[in-house]
Formats: C-alpha cells, sequence, structure tokens
C-alpha cells in the first residue's frame, strides 16, 4: 500500500456523542430527534416525514387555538416543561444533577498557619491541574490537588487567601457566578458575595 | 468491560520507555499491517508515549492524552473506537443481526445466533482469540471491539452461547473519556 488510508469522518451525533446512525439506539433518542432531523436526515427517512406530517398537525392545531381562544397563549410552554419534568421523575434511575457550587473552605493547622480548601471547580469543567497552577502562580504559594473525603478532587492551596480568592475565581473563570461561591464558616455554609 | 469506566479507574499513569515504546509499535503493527502506513501519524515516534494502568489489568495507550489502544493483560492491542471509525478497515468484522444492536450497546457479549441469524455476517477465517470489529446490520460504524471465543467455523456450527466477547461498546466508559489527564 503506497498510499495512506485517509481517516474516516463519522457524523457523531452531539446531544449523545454516538455515531448517527445509533442515535435510535443511544440513551434519549427523543432528545437526539431533532439534532438528527437537522444534520443526519437521509438516515432516518421516516422520521423526517413524521416530523413534517407533525408540524403539519401542529400547524393546525396552532390555528385552532388561535381562533379558538386567544387566553390560551401561555399554556403550550407550561405543558412543555410539565412534559421534561414527567421525563426525569420515572424510576429514579437519572440522577439529579448537583447544582454546580464551589465550595471554599479554611483550615487551621499549628494554630497559625492555614490551609485553604476549594471544592467543586471541577462541576464548572475546570481543569483541577491547571487552576491549582493558577492558584499557586497568583497567591505565591503551594497549590496541590487533592483527594478530598469523599473521592473528589479539592485544591489545597497554603496560607488564608479567603479574603481575594472570589475575586479571583470569578476573574480567572467568568463561567463561575458569584452567587455559586460559598464560604464555609463554622461549619455552615455562607454565600460569598 | 468498559461498562463503568473513569478517570478514578487509572492506577497510575507513565510515560514509557523508548524501547517499551518500540515493541508496542511493533506489535500494532504487526496485529494490523493495514494500519502500518498511517502508524506514523498515530503514533508519532518524538512524541511521547504514556501507557495507562487501570484496574482489572488493562493497558491504555494514549498518545496527546487521547486514548488510542488498550489491551488486556499481555493480550493483543485493540484500537479505540473512535479510532476504529476513522480507520474501519484495519480489523476483521463481524456482523450482528439488528435485533442484537441494543443488546451489545448494553453491554452484552455477542451471542452465536445473533452473528448467524440472516442479519449476521462473518468472516470463514476468523481464528478463535482474536479482536474483531463488530457491526451491525444496515449500519455503516463499528458498534463494538470484541474478542472471539471460538473460530468463526466453531461459531456456525456450534451456534450457541458466547460467540465473541464484548471488550468495548458505543457510549461505554471509554468512549465517554475523550481525552485523559
Amino acid at each position: 500500500m503506497a498510499e495512506k488510508p485517509r481517516p474516516v469522518q463519522v457524523l457523531y451525533c452531539a446531544v449523545c456523542t454516538l455515531p448517527a446512525e445509533y442515535c435510535e439506539f443511544g440513551p434519549d433518542f427523543e432528545k437526539c430527534k431533532p439534532w438528527v432531523i437537522q444534520n443526519a436526515p437521509h438516515l432516518y427517512p421516516d422520521l423526517v416525514k413524521a416530523d413534517k406530517e407533525a408540524e403539519k398537525t401542529g400547524e393546525k392545531l396552532q390555528g385552532m387555538q388561535i381562533s379558538g381562544d386567544q387566553a390560551d397563549s401561555t399554556a403550550p410552554a407550561g405543558s412543555v416543561s410539565k412534559q421534561e419534568e414527567v421525563k426525569r421523575l420515572p424510576g429514579g434511575k437519572i440522577k439529579k444533577k448537583e447544582k454546580p457550587e464551589v465550595v471554599v473552605e479554611k483550615v487551621v493547622r499549628n494554630k497559625r498557619k492555614c490551609v485553604t480548601i476549594v471544592k467543586g471547580l471541577d462541576m464548572f469543567g475546570i481543569k483541577l491541574s491547571d487552576a491549582s497552577k493558577k492558584l499557586g502562580k497568583k497567591f505565591a504559594s503551594g497549590a496541590s490537588v487533592v483527594k478530598g473525603p469523599t473521592e473528589k478532587e479539592q485544591i489545597d492551596v497554603q496560607g488564608d487567601i479567603l479574603y481575594d480568592i472570589v475575586e479571583f475565581i470569578t476573574e480567572t473563570w467568568p463561567n463561575v457566578p458569584e452567587n455559586a461561591i460559598y464560604f464555609i464558616e463554622d461549619g455552615r455554609k455562607v454565600p460569598a458575595a | 468491560m468498559f461498562k463503568k469506566f473513569s478517570s478514578e479507574e487509572i492506577s497510575s499513569q507513565n510515560q514509557v520507555k523508548a524501547s517499551v515504546q518500540r515493541k508496542i509499535r511493533q506489535s500494532i503493527a504487526e496485529e494490523y499491517p493495514d494500519l502500518e502506513p498511517v502508524l506514523e501519524d498515530l503514533l508519532p515516534k518524538k512524541s511521547p508515549l504514556i501507557v495507562a494502568k487501570c484496574q482489572n489489568h488493562i493497558n491504555l495507550i494514549l498518545v496527546n492524552n487521547v486514548p488510542l489502544f488498550f489491551n488486556v493483560r499481555d493480550g493483543p492491542y485493540m484500537p479505540t473506537l473512535r479510532l476504529l471509525h476513522q480507520y474501519p478497515n484495519i480489523m476483521k468484522k463481524m456482523q450482528v443481526d439488528r435485533g442484537a444492536i441494543k443488546f451489545v450497546l448494553a453491554g452484552a457479549n455477542i451471542m452465536c445466533p445473533g452473528l448467524t441469524s440472516p442479519g449476521g455476517a462473518l468472516d470463514d477465517d476468523i481464528p478463535a482469540e482474536s479482536p474483531v470489529a463488530v457491526m451491525a446490520e444496515g449500519k455503516e460504524n463499528a458498534l463494538a471491539i470484541g474478542f472471539t471465543k471460538m473460530s468463526a467455523k466453531d461459531i456456525k456450527a456450534i451456534n450457541k452461547g458466547i460467540g465473541v466477547d464484548n471488550m468495548h461498546y458505543l457510549n461505554d466508559g471509554l468512549w465517554k473519556t475523550v481525552q485523559l489527564n
């Protein structure tokens, strides 16, 4: 073989990451459907047809609603959100996603030295190793990624840096909202903001 | 095998010695001769090769933090599905019927009847204990990587029980780990 075989580009679903043709066997085909209809209609001809029909009937319905009762205009939005809620509840298999938050705690050691523990940065999609480096640089102290008590990774920064860690976090990672940062004071969670 | 897999299962990650690196390359080249022309692009000699050891004696081969190959104990190296999708013809293929897809994607081993039924297909020259790509009826891309338990002839003759062990399938833990660090 003289020529290099070129890598094949496979179309992956943006919703479930599977190749588009396997969406129908994926974890949640219903959610993939809109994406599939948009991006890979040739793979699911039936679906596209059904979708078009649904659209038509939907239009009809809408027409009827408008002619029938105009006060109902807020109802469709409500029903959609309700459907989503119902979807999540059955079985209880789907874990409720924990609300992402950053918890900052100061632990005193040797009476006059402290360690600041930052938990939960990973929930915002931040690489902990990068974060610890940045923290160490900013505060000119040791910062390391440590496995926490419940197998969760956290960052330990030497020294008391509570005073401007909030500013630092919100500045370096704009996707972390200030109201998602909490301090632990006397064993209680206190919002930082 | 990778049903539950995450970065927590990795017990150690090492950049391997050049000699080990050479050995790994060689065994991959032997296993997948069709991959040889692109092997230099996949595993550049210069860039460091990292071997991540995981639980259950699994080794992952990483280049630039992307898992490319895995093996069990000293077994043959197998590509990850993302790699196989790029170079679909490097492995021998077996095809399962449509009814089996659902189960394979849930991690089930591949049973003989799913391969011998009208929707399935398999080459006669596949020996036992070798890695294969598991394709599916009416689909272009592989849905799993398996390790044959019987030779193709036995699968046809016996037509019962597990024919291929499911090593790695779509949407399992390894599939979800696109990057490791």
